[in-house]
């Protein structure tokens, strides 16, 4: 027994690999459907924040996330493109990430398709450039945006567009929402939040979710969205249920074999140690 | 050359340094003007500093090639991979989509850069099962301690954790959903904010010693 | 008979004028009270870039609910409509200024008007026109004029807590470092610079490269500016012993900077001719093309020590992982708390927070970097000072009921 413990400790991590994939592989074959029943705080905080602005208030949607993450962040940034154009806001997208400009174009084609048809590029929604040094757009945008973007991704002037009338830095504006894998969120709160007063909030994936703990307790950011459940209970608070929501199946057992193989390594792991 | 390798840089260090500083309390226009100068000089640095990379990139690997080191062979690969995004790239102008159908370039986004991308961020899932399973061992009071309240979060992060805990500890009258917020809103934001503080302050001292020079490694000293 | 009638006719006209009398005082006590806007002032809105103007005008018991303030401003011409505010908003109170730039309990109501929003020509030092007029229902009254040129201010007084803190500092900054020339300095072990010394012993004697990554890091980040600190170190040890090292970069800006600073330690070392110009080399500025990039090297390569030193994101426990799989004795560093378990559960020894930042005055050892760390503690005593302090004042006020020192406390940790 001791000696068959023993080679369960050493296990060929391939093995566990392999076990994830089968698992994985469940909901994918058979959805479970299993419900999202507990709505995180802060993701019903930057619900709240998006749903008290007025009709006509602009968003910053900085889509900062390269395909790598695409799974637990594209789902995020669909969801609330969908609530900020459903309340009639406008919409300024940019990338400080240069594998995210494909994803943004992504968007791009979804809004007139899904998401939102009835709204109209440069009267309700824009997209700026990608820029390739975050720290001079942070700060840039709290003063004059226009002298950091003076044209969009396709080259069209922006200061006469209706959707950018009345703006002209971040005063002028809503809300900042960056959504990332990376730790722009971090700077975007500290060079634009901080900085300029402006409301900020973010989605992250699931990992560094945690870290953000601090700066939603002080309201330096207004929301949250972390991973794909964060995008679930987004979908679940605007009504459409998407990628976020099919997820929770996967997350659900991804979780459960985590938590199986803790208590079963540590259960081993006692018995060597004292019987 | 002492002068441009060493007095030159640490001048200019400390005078935009000082600069830079000073705009966080000076509101004037003129304050405005330098960093908007700034961040446009910055963003044509850092957009020039690609092709930088680009020239050491094909250098190390022509070396590689002709000293035919070991796994060479490789280093073909990246010239292939250059080729096959940007000779695309130029035909379809930068653009990912023509109208409503994907470009060539697009294309090669969407169905591999995507799919290569997403591939190896999902192997972090797989690194996090098996690290877990040989790491996360309870070998101290304190390894206890993060055992449970990381048992706890898990539960609480999922709705089938949920479930579990409501059918199990359901008769507690405690929801494993306020647990995970009081872990979260307590000991996790306690033990961050010692970190980030004792690292912002890390931080305002290396940039203190850039500025007035005391740091010089990162110019390679003289 | 006469007599009834005039006495009918006089109790009817006394009652009739008893019954005027008393009605003039009822009608007056019903009318809507109006308030008073002769208080009304435009000032220039003071320490910012002078596109704003501060209106204030007095609290008055006419702010009733339904009432409301509309604000107008002109250029010369047109008068704009500036904003319409409930007549119990936009109180002196709720101005977002710390206490010693603004009288917070001044009985006033306070509206900032950002002229470009106002006038998009607007430039600092042009004279404009404000009124305001309230109006509650069919009751309005109007302001007098009052005119301003809103200029720019030289320093911003609401961050000046801010600024003392930078002085005092930079005071302490100075005064430590030309202290520690003329004394030695104690500094506690941090086991994880002390390993790199063994990391590097091995890899000389199993005869395979040694792997640093500076992370994904600009150069403008200041842990990458550490980890380049830690690679001269490093990199000098390297050369000294005549082993292998690779430095495998997601920046290019990094990548040159780096190529200077392992140049100038062989140099040091006398050891330049073993210098190769691809010991630094370029990867990919694209997050998990990098970690696969180099994952595959050192899976291939086999190296007997890793060193993951520098801003790192989700690419931590994959480079780690797959180091630790190979058998390397591996180090790492970051300033990125949630990636440290991953770092912790994969690596040999891990530098946490701000040993990351001490490392480089730890490792070159000399005095003048030395002496930095000594700010660093100084800097963590006042945190830990002030943190107690805070809340013991903050606990005793909320208790005591103690709003001026509550908010004096407040608005001293404040970031304006």
């Amino acid at each position: 027994m001791k000696n068959f413990i023993e080679k369960l400790l050493k296990i060929d991590r391939r093995l566990i690999f392999l076990t994830l994939t089968l698992l994985l592989f469940i909901p994918i074959v058979r959805p479970l459907g299993l419900p999202n029943k507990n709505i995180g705080t802060e993701v019903k905080g930057l619900y709240d924040r998006i749903e008290s602005l007025p009709p006509g208030s602009f968003i910053l949607l900085s889509i900062d996330y390269d395909p790598g993450t695409r799974p637990e962040l594209h789902p995020q940034a669909i969801a609330v493109l969908r609530h900020a154009f459903r309340k009639d806001l406008r919409v300024g997208m940019l990338t400080l990430i240069a594998g995210a400009t494909g994803l943004v174009e992504e968007l791009a084609e979804r809004i007139p398709k899904d998401i939102a048809p009835d709204k109209v590029y440069g009267k309700d929604y824009v997209i700026l450039p990608y820029q390739p040094n975050p720290a001079a757009v942070m700060t840039q945008v709290g003063m004059d945006l226009y002298k950091i973007y003076d044209t969009d991704r396709n080259g069209l002037p922006i200061k006469d567009m209706e959707v950018m009338k009345g703006i002209r830095n971040v005063k002028d504006m809503g809300l900042g929402i960056c959504i990332t894998g990376t730790a722009l969120l971090d700077s975007w709160v500290a060079l634009t939040g901080d900085r300029y007063k402006f409301p900020f909030a973010g989605g992250c994936t699931a990992v560094s979710q945690m870290g953000y703990a601090p700066y939603l307790q002080t309201g330096q950011l207004k929301g949250l969205m972390g991973g794909m459940k964060g995008a679930a209970d987004y979908e679940g608070l605007i009504g459409h249920k998407e990628k976020g929501t099919s997820g929770i199946d996967a997350l659900n057992l991804a979780h459960l074999m985590v938590i199986g193989l803790i208590v079963m390594a540590n259960i081993m792991m006692l018995w060597l140690k004292y019987l | 050359m002492i002068l441009i390798k060493k007095y030159i840089p640490l001048a200019l260090c400390f005078l935009f340094g000082v600069l830079t500083l000073g705009s966080y309390y000076v509101p004037t226009a003129a304050s405005e003007n330098y960093m908007e100068a700034m961040n446009q000089w910055e963003n044509i640095v850092a957009g020039f500093a690609f092709l930088l990379g680009l020239f050491g990139l094909f250098y190390s690997h022509y070396n590689k090639i002709t000293r035919k080191v070991d796994g060479w062979g490789y280093s073909l690969f990246v010239y292939i991979g250059f080729f096959m995004m940007v000779i695309p790239a130029i035909l379809s102008e930068g653009k990912i989509m023509e109208g409503t159908t994907l470009t060539s370039i697009g294309w090669g986004y969407r169905f591999i850069y995507n799919a290569l991308a997403s591939t190896m961020f999902s192997v972090l899932a797989f690194y996090i099962v098996s690290t877990a399973y040989r790491a996360f061992r309870i070998k101290s009071a304190q390894a206890a301690v993060l055992f449970v309240a990381a048992l706890i979060v898990i539960l609480g992060k999922v709705p089938l954790g949920q479930m579990l805990w409501d059918t199990t500890l359901g008769w507690t009258g405690t929801q494993v959903s306020g647990i995970v917020q009081w872990l979260m809103d307590v000991p996790v934001v306690a033990g961050r904010r010692g970190i980030m503080m004792g690292l912002a302050i890390g931080g305002i001292v290396t940039g203190l010693k850039i500025i007035f020079g005391i740091e010089r490694q990162y110019m390679g000293r003289d | 008979m006469l007599n009834k009638r005039l006495n009918l006719t006089i109790f009817s006209v006394l009652f009739a004028a008893s019954a005027v009398c008393a009605a003039t005082p009822a009608s007056q006590k019903n009318a809507p009270p109006v308030p008073d806007l002769s208080g009304f002032q435009a000032v220039d809105m003071p320490y910012d870039k002078g596109e704003a103007v501060l209106l204030t005008w007095p609290v008055t018991p006419a702010d009733v609910p339904g009432a409301v303030y509309q604000v107008y401003a002109s250029a010369g011409k047109d008068w704009v409509k500036a904003a319409e505010l409930p007549a119990a908003s936009s109180l002196a109170s709720e101005v977002e200024l710390p206490f010693w730039a603004w009288k917070r309990d001044a009985a006033l109501h306070a509206f900032q008007a950002e002229m470009p929003a106002l006038f998009p020509g607007f430039k600092p030092g042009d004279g404009y026109s404000f009124k305001v007029k309230y109006v509650n229902g069919k009751t309005s009254l109007e302001s007098a004029e009052a005119k301003v040129a809103p200029k720019a201010n030289f320093f911003n007084l609401n961050r000046v807590n801010n600024f003392v803190l930078l002085v005092t500092i930079i005071v302490v900054f100075f005064w430590t470092v030309s202290h520690a020339k003329r004394k030695g300095l104690f500094i506690r072990r941090i086991a994880g610079l002390d390993a790199i010394d063994e990391a590097i012993g091995r890899a000389t004697e199993m005869g395979r490269p040694i792997f640093y990554s500076t992370g994904i890091g600009s150069m403008s980040m200041v842990p990458t500016i550490a980890s380049t600190s830690i690679l001269a170190e490093v990199a000098k040890k390297v050369a000294t012993y005549d082993t292998q090292l690779k430095v495998p970069h997601f920046d290019p800006i990094v990548m040159t900077v780096s190529k200077e600073i392992v140049k100038q330690a062989y140099t040091e070392v006398n050891r330049l001719d073993s210098y190769r110009d691809d010991i630094n080399f370029f990867v990919t500025q694209d997050q998990f093309s990098f970690a696969a990039s180099v994952d595959g090297m050192i899976h291939r390569e086999k190296p007997a020590a890793c060193f993951f030193i520098g801003h790192f994101m989700a690419e931590s426990l994959l480079l780690a992982e797959v180091g630790a799989t190979t058998g390397a004795i591996q180090i790492a560093g970051t300033e990125q708390e949630s990636q440290l378990p991953f770092f912790f559960t994969s690596c040999d020894y891990t530098l946490i927070g701000e040993e990351l930042y001490a490392a480089g005055a730890y490792l070159s050892k000399e005095p003048m970097l030395q002496s930095t760390l000594k700010v660093q503690d100084f800097g963590k005593a006042f945190v830990m000072v002030a943190v107690a302090a805070g809340s013991v004042l903050v606990l005793a006020g909320t208790i005591y009921k103690w709003d001026t020192m509550l908010y004096v406390v407040k608005h001293l940790f404040k970031g304006y």
